[in-house]
């Protein structure tokens, strides 16, 4: 009878993650917008047809792939030189351990619009800078390029101390024997960081591979309230264009088809990244 | 350890410093901006001692909601979220810990899947089940998806602190008779402290911070968390943004965080890093 005290927090667990793709997945064969006075009308694979012929869905998963990449590769490189950083032992090293963690806890939002006012052009510290080098305006918000940039880093700025601490707690299981016997042998600082160090991080960097990669490609918050999806829809994620179809065009159908879309191509991306990997050999390092 | 502290130090201090600019240079730029006076925000020319004020916390405390209703609300939904979360997590973790091994890993197998999901592409069921079950614009009805979506983090950590507990110790007690409430009460539960204060605090913040659901979920602006407030803000206009003010609010909401992550540090990475390794 004891197995009944897992239920209610499972049953929480099966209606808020289960029942919405349930949901989506019947309402993304309805018309379900203004145009049916938001009353659910099947409409057999119209919806689906619609969204492998929209332009603006594949550009934006494109943006989202390339956005989720790049950041987090940036978030693993800095992580690491940080995790190796702060498993040194130093004083004070705790107190820098907190502070570096800053930038996690704060709401996503809230920084989203400390940023605007940081990449603001005119007046933002950057821009006053890059004016009296000579480089004139850079319009960090307003081109493309520069305003992906931005985007990429507040990213960066926020979620590298996940991957630091997870890369941290990894650091910590090595012993410190290996470097030692390393460097008997004649291997140099950076040698024993390629042939000891990463190799048995491995697990935790793709450990936390697996976690940043789903949440990057989730990304709402941030492009939501630093860029709007601008400049010209260039920053735009799936996330954003699925809630822009239910909350904005009230099109609750399509809306349904392009997160359910959103999820299989996630889904996807995680096999085929997990292929790649057995491919390489990578997971067999997996095993601990 | 030796060679690791034989570090040429100058070298470390200059890294170390790196690192904490890296960290706080927006925060810090945030709280200069926020005692800037408006005209000194675009004029540099004004000169220094001219250039302080308090006006824009005076306004944003006098405001309509007043700015401090905000963080009320956010501590509010994160309070009710933490202990509604750990009120089903832990006796839930306690029977998975029980389980066949079999059973354990298919469970845990579901319970990293739902951890790893962007949940940001739930919020469209979800607002029809607020609607449908009128629970839009109640801070407390907020807690419900919350906690679930805490929940996968929240058994992960506790189901592997009652799995690290001894067996014999559960039956030691049943056979002293007492009860499984009162062994999960006084023998479980002092002893998963640990777990369940890291699972505590991660559930708090994850809640404090959680914008899309609270986006969708409540309209009355004296209802509004933390976030949803802050990104109304933003989205008022992009070219008459009294950016003083919203430094200002950055600097009051970054408050309350920054004394939770000094105060349990060690709770937060040693949640972070079990939820995702135990996992």
């Amino acid at each position: 009878m004891t197995v009944l005290l897992a239920l209610p927090a499972l049953l929480l667990m099966a209606v808020v993650f289960g029942w919405p793709m349930l949901r989506y997945a019947w309402l993304s064969f309805h018309a379900d917008s203004v145009l049916t006075g938001l009353v659910p009308i099947p409409n057999g694979g119209a919806n689906w047809l619609r969204l492998l012929t929209d332009s603006r869905f594949w550009l934006d998963a494109g943006q989202t792939t390339r956005f989720a990449i790049v950041s987090v590769g940036l978030e693993l490189i800095l992580a690491l030189a940080i995790a190796l950083l702060l498993d040194q032992r130093w004083r004070g090293r705790s107190a820098v351990r907190a502070l570096s963690l800053l930038p996690w806890a704060l709401p996503t939002t809230m920084m989203a619009l400390g940023w605007r006012w940081i990449f603001n052009t005119p007046y933002g510290p950057i821009e006053q800078v890059a004016e009296a080098a000579g480089f004139g305006p850079l319009n960090l918000l307003s081109t493309p390029a520069m305003t992906w940039i931005v985007t990429v880093l507040a990213d960066v700025w926020k979620t590298t101390p996940f991957i630091t601490l997870i890369l941290l707690a990894g650091l910590q299981t090595i012993p410190e024997d290996l470097y030692a016997a390393f460097r008997l042998e004649g291997g140099s600082a950076f040698q024993a960081l390629r042939r000891v160090t990463i190799p048995l991080l491995m697990p935790y960097i793709l450990l936390s591979l697996l976690f940043r990669m789903a949440q990057a490609f989730g990304v709402f918050d941030l492009i939501q309230v630093l860029t709007g999806g601008g400049p010209a829809g260039s920053t735009e994620s799936l996330a954003l264009y699925a809630y822009l179809n239910g909350m904005r065009f009230l099109d609750f159908g399509y809306s349904a088809t392009v997160m359910v879309g959103g999820f299989l191509l996630l889904t996807a991306l995680i096999l085929l990244g997990a292929l790649l990997l057995r491919m390489t050999g990578a997971l067999r390092a997996m095993q601990p | 350890m030796s060679s690791k502290r034989s570090w040429v130090s100058s070298r470390h201090a200059v890294l170390v410093t790196l690192l904490l600019i890296w960290s706080l240079a927006p925060m810090i730029w945030q709280l200069i901006s926020s005692f800037t006076s408006s005209e000194a925000l675009v004029n540099g020319a004004i000169p220094f001692q001219n250039r302080w004020t308090l006006i824009h916390y005076r306004e944003l405390l006098s405001s309509d909601p007043p700015f401090w209703r905000y963080l009320l609300n956010s501590t509010v939904v994160a309070g009710a979220s933490t202990v509604l979360t750990l009120v089903l997590a832990v006796p839930a973790a306690y029977v998975l810990a029980q389980l066949p091994r079999r059973w354990r890993r298919g469970i845990r197998s579901g319970v990293m899947a739902a951890a790893l999901f962007p949940y940001v592409l739930l919020f469209l069921a979800l607002l029809e089940l607020a609607r449908n079950f009128h629970l839009g614009n109640s801070l407390f009805a907020l807690a419900l998806p919350y906690s679930a979506l805490a929940m996968p983090l929240a058994l992960l950590l506790l189901t592997a602190a009652f799995e690290g507990l001894p067996k014999d110790l559960d039956d030691a007690a049943r056979l002293e008779g007492l009860t499984l409430r009162q062994r999960l009460r006084w023998v479980m539960l002092p002893l998963i402290a640990p777990a369940s204060a890291s699972t505590a605090i991660l559930v708090f913040l994850f809640a404090w911070n959680e914008y899309p659901i609270a986006l969708t979920w409540l309209s009355r602006s004296d209802l509004l968390t933390l976030p949803v407030a802050m990104a109304r803000i933003a989205g008022s206009s992009i070219y008459s943004i009294p950016y003083g003010a919203y430094a200002a609010a950055t600097v009051l909401g970054a408050i309350p965080l920054l004394l939770l992550v000094l105060l349990f540090q060690r709770q937060i990475v040693s949640g972070l890093t079990n939820g995702a390794i135990k996992g």
